[in-house]
């Protein structure tokens, strides 16, 4: 996708729902409803910063049969390159944004015989919206959310009353974590999980659920993580003929973009694989933080994910 | 296109199927070259130029009134050729969304959709069909709803459930299919229900186009072009009723084939599905006798030396041994050699 | 019609543990005991734990006991025997229901044994990544027939008499896991009589 396929919203509501999360409502401008979705689903938020475009992904939390508006979450980072600040400082009831179409890359399995559903903090977000369509329905399920403390649950009062006791609450004020192994390893066979929160959170879920037999077909998790900083870099767009200057602390998909180059992008978390670019040369070292090239592929350094990885060389040429 | 339906055409028995000049004129002819081999030809779903089978996403033309017949007829002596798995509701429901919304904004003479929240009024004045029903509630509608819509638009649908990194054909409508059986691959992976195409899967053909399928998005339809050979302008050349029109193959002349043998186009179209995440395949069958196709010189030169040409393996998986040089000769006269411009447009 | 060559044909593999398993449920017929046993030797190996976890039922040829002997000895968790196959498949489908998630299937015996045990698995969502065929003992086939939709057990030959229409099918070698069986087409559509010579290549 591209910038040229977005939607113009404006934000008709902000509540800060907890210390560190706002709650966003966005009605599209100029009446009428928004696309449908799944749940599970994000948009790219295109915000027009001082000097610079931020675009990040947020899950919507909102029903899915509900679109006359659409609802995010957006959590203050402490160490942010500016999008969760913007949202935060600079956004007000009656701004205008831009959002792309939903996407979905984590969905739930239709097939699945039960689904446990384990969020972390702001993680709560898409399974928010995931809840409306299983609720009622015939699959079993459960939501177990862990946060800092009761403060700090965003959307507590909401799902309580919606979820009751399929509802699992872990605060790390009174030291209750979530028991993984326990959890995972008595579940039926046909059990899907679905983790969305810190790094930490996820990799201790998948590492559990395999080493419980989990097939990893059966494991799905999201991440929306901010591309890591490195030290600034230059790059050569060989059929734009343009030499690209990296900062330390904006993406190389980011700067590719600001020097006016468009790069296809769907979750701009190194996961889906839709900016995979080609390396035509490099003298250094390629860094890749992307989840999409297999070891064979990373080492081998023809192909590159811009939105995560970065590169630590003299020169590197990219077919942009 | 026209508005001027013929409802009385008929796809079996006496074969009385023909097409106007005007259908003939806009028939997609799959060949841009004098040659054929398979190729991932997807392309954006864009609007065609007006007149065009791709300028609106589902294209009506002169016999919609007549193939829903034949699918009625089909559906009332086989109703398993109509099939969906129970978790497969959702997508249903996007189907149904898709197609009423689609026909009521490009033909709004012929279709028109009202809707106060839930409530829908679905009226469809080629079949005289007015219907209320509460969207998403399976009772309001006298059947299941892709079952509904699908008996109302020209062409088979096939729906794809998105799981475990592959598409999964879980239910579908296929009465005018170019033998295969929905009833035998339903629940088969993508690469399952193409196992029997030869070829394609050495030159890698799947699985680029499985890749590319997992990550279509919402409001990015593609489509391509396939196509293969029927003797009469039989719609229903099902491997269910394969003892029925088998038998047809052996009865091609080289002086009958000009009015027996038909050009079978799919125009095949996929979409993102909202609510289910799904994908919806249509394919829209187009068919043509080799005498209304040499009615356009070019056309007729073309088709013959992408028939006396084709590799074996093709003739074999698309069942013309039988017939193929009987359409050759029948074409031969109408090839003097001369060069074709290249694209199938007619000159 | 008579395409060779066809894609999608299951291909099995000789079984191997699958030690990232928690359980191991394990189905033979017939000669399918020596792959079973090879894997639970295998497992004794590399991790013996796992054997207590395990449980292998068992359809025993007529005439052999040793197989269930050589099963006993090996001190798994739970070993049973059955008469016949369709009395081993409803305990199948009886463990699956009470199975957790970790679990692994390994099939060991003809085709037909193998489509019907994996039918069973998909109701509980098990997929490939949870389960192993090894495809032993007879090839013989069951054939659909797309005409009338009646089943063909036990096919040996290249065609075959249908026994619910009674054409003479081609047996093709498209396969329906949901159906656990090829299909089968008329063979002789276009030209009445004109079969191919019958032989036996499912053996």
């Amino acid at each position: 996708m591209n910038d040229a396929q977005t939607l113009a919203v404006e934000v008709i509501g902000i509540e800060q729902v907890t210390p560190l999360i706002k709650h966003f409502k966005l009605a599209p401008v100029g009446g009428g409803s928004l696309p449908v979705f799944s749940g599970g689903s994000h948009i790219i938020v295109v915000m027009q910063g001082a000097g610079r475009v931020h675009r990040n992904p947020y899950s919507l939390l909102g029903s899915p049969q509900q679109l006359d508006t659409y609802e995010i979450g957006v959590r203050r980072m402490e160490e942010s390159r500016g999008g969760s600040h913007f949202m935060h400082d600079t956004v007000k009831v009656g701004s205008r944004l831009e959002i792309a179409h939903p996407v979905n890359l984590f969905g739930l399995d239709k097939i699945a015989r039960k689904h446990v559903l384990i969020a972390g903090g702001i993680g709560i977000t898409p399974f928010l919206a995931q809840l409306e369509d299983l609720h009622g329905g015939s699959v079993p399920y459960e939501m177990h959310y862990s946060v800092r403390s009761p403060e700090h649950a965003a959307f507590l009062e909401r799902l309580r009353r919606r979820e009751g006791d399929r509802l699992h609450m872990y605060y790390d004020s009174e030291a209750q974590l979530i028991p993984f192994e326990p959890l995972l390893a008595a579940q039926p066979l046909g059990t899907h999980v679905y983790v969305c929160g810190p790094a930490g959170m996820i990799k201790h879920v998948i590492d559990t659920a395999q080493s419980c037999g989990w097939p990893d077909s059966h494991i799905h998790w999201e991440q929306f993580s901010a591309p890591p900083v490195g030290d600034a870099f230059e790059v050569f767009l060989a059929r734009a003929k343009i030499s690209v200057h990296v900062p330390p602390d904006q993406s190389l998909l980011e700067s590719i973009e600001a020097a006016g180059v468009e790069v296809p992008y769907l979750c701009r978390g190194g996961v889906c694989g839709f900016c995979q670019t080609r390396v035509l040369e490099f003298d250094g070292q390629l860094v890749h933080n992307d989840h999409f090239l297999s070891d064979a592929e990373k080492a081998k350094g023809t192909s590159i994910m811009p939105c995560v990885s970065r590169a630590q060389c003299r020169r590197l040429v990219l077919d942009l | 296109m026209s508005a001027v339906f013929k409802p009385h055409e008929t796809f079996r028995d006496d074969f009385s199927f023909r097409n106007s000049p005007q259908a003939i004129r806009r028939f997609p002819l799959p060949f841009s070259e004098d040659a054929y081999m398979y190729s991932v030809n997807i392309e954006p779903h864009l609007p065609g130029p007006p007149g065009s089978v791709t300028e609106f996403a589902f294209d009506v033309d002169e016999h919609y009134v007549a193939e829903c017949r034949e699918r009625a007829i089909v559906l009332a002596a086989e109703p398993l050729r109509y099939q969906a798995l129970p978790h497969m509701m959702s997508s249903q429901w996007d189907c149904l969304e898709l197609i009423m919304e689609s026909l009521a904004r490009d033909y709004p003479a012929h279709f028109s959709l009202s809707k106060q929240g839930n409530r829908w009024r679905w009226i469809n004045r080629p079949l005289s069909l007015d219907q209320e029903f509460t969207f998403g509630d399976a009772a309001t509608l006298p059947r299941e709803p892709l079952d509904y819509i699908t008996r109302q638009a020209q062409g088979d649908f096939v729906v794809m459930d998105q799981r475990e990194g592959d598409l999964w054909a879980e239910a579908g409508t296929v009465t005018t299919q170019a033998d295969w059986s929905l009833d035998f691959d339903l629940g088969m992976t993508f690469k399952e229900w193409h196992g029997p195409v030869p070829l394609a899967h050495e030159l890698g053909v799947f699985d680029r186009a499985l890749k590319f399928l997992l990550n279509l998005r919402l409001g990015q339809p593609v489509r391509r072009l396939n196509w293969t050979m029927t003797v009469h302008p039989r719609l229903d050349t099902s491997p269910e009723n394969y003892p029925h029109w088998g038998p047809d193959r052996a009865t091609v002349t080289a002086q009958n084939a000009g009015d027996l043998v038909h050009l079978r186009v799919e125009l095949q179209g996929l979409w993102r599905l909202p609510r289910s995440n799904a994908i919806v395949f249509g394919i829209r069958c187009y068919l043509i006798s080799l005498r209304e196709l040499a009615t356009i010189p070019k056309w007729a030169r073309r088709v013959h030396r992408v028939l006396r040409d084709l590799h074996p393996a093709l003739i074999d998986y698309k069942g013309l041994t039988r017939y193929r040089d009987a359409a050759v000769q029948w074409l031969a006269p109408f090839d003097d050699g001369a060069p074709t411009t290249p694209g199938a447009a007619p000159e | 019609m008579l395409v060779t060559g066809i894609k999608s044909k299951p291909v099995y593999a000789p079984l191997q543990a699958d030690t990232r398993g928690r359980y191991h449920l394990m189905l033979g017929t017939g000669v399918g005991a020596a792959p079973l046993l090879r894997v639970i030797a295998e497992m004794r190996g590399a991790a013996a734990q796992s054997l207590q976890h395990t449980r292998v039922l068992f359809v025993p040829d007529l005439g052999s006991g040793s197989e269930l002997e050589q099963f006993e000895a090996a001190a798994v968790g739970e070993v049973r025997a059955f008469p016949n196959t369709p009395a081993l498949l409803a305990q199948f489908r009886a463990i699956l229901g009470q199975s957790l998630m970790g679990t692994r299937l390994y099939v060991a015996g003809p085709e037909s044994f193998i489509g019907l045990a994996m039918k069973i698995a998909l109701e509980f969502n098990l997929n490939k990544d949870e389960i192993r065929a090894e495809e032993c003992g007879s090839l013989a086939r069951r054939v659909y027939c797309i005409h009338c939709r009646a089943t063909t057990e036990n096919v040996r030959t290249n065609i075959v008499r249908c026994v619910g229409c009674a054409r003479w099918l081609l047996v093709r070698d498209h396969y329906s896991r949901r159906l656990a069986a090829y299909m089968g087409v008329m063979a002789d559509a276009e030209a009445p009589g004109e079969l191919p010579p019958l032989k036996e290549v499912f053996l």
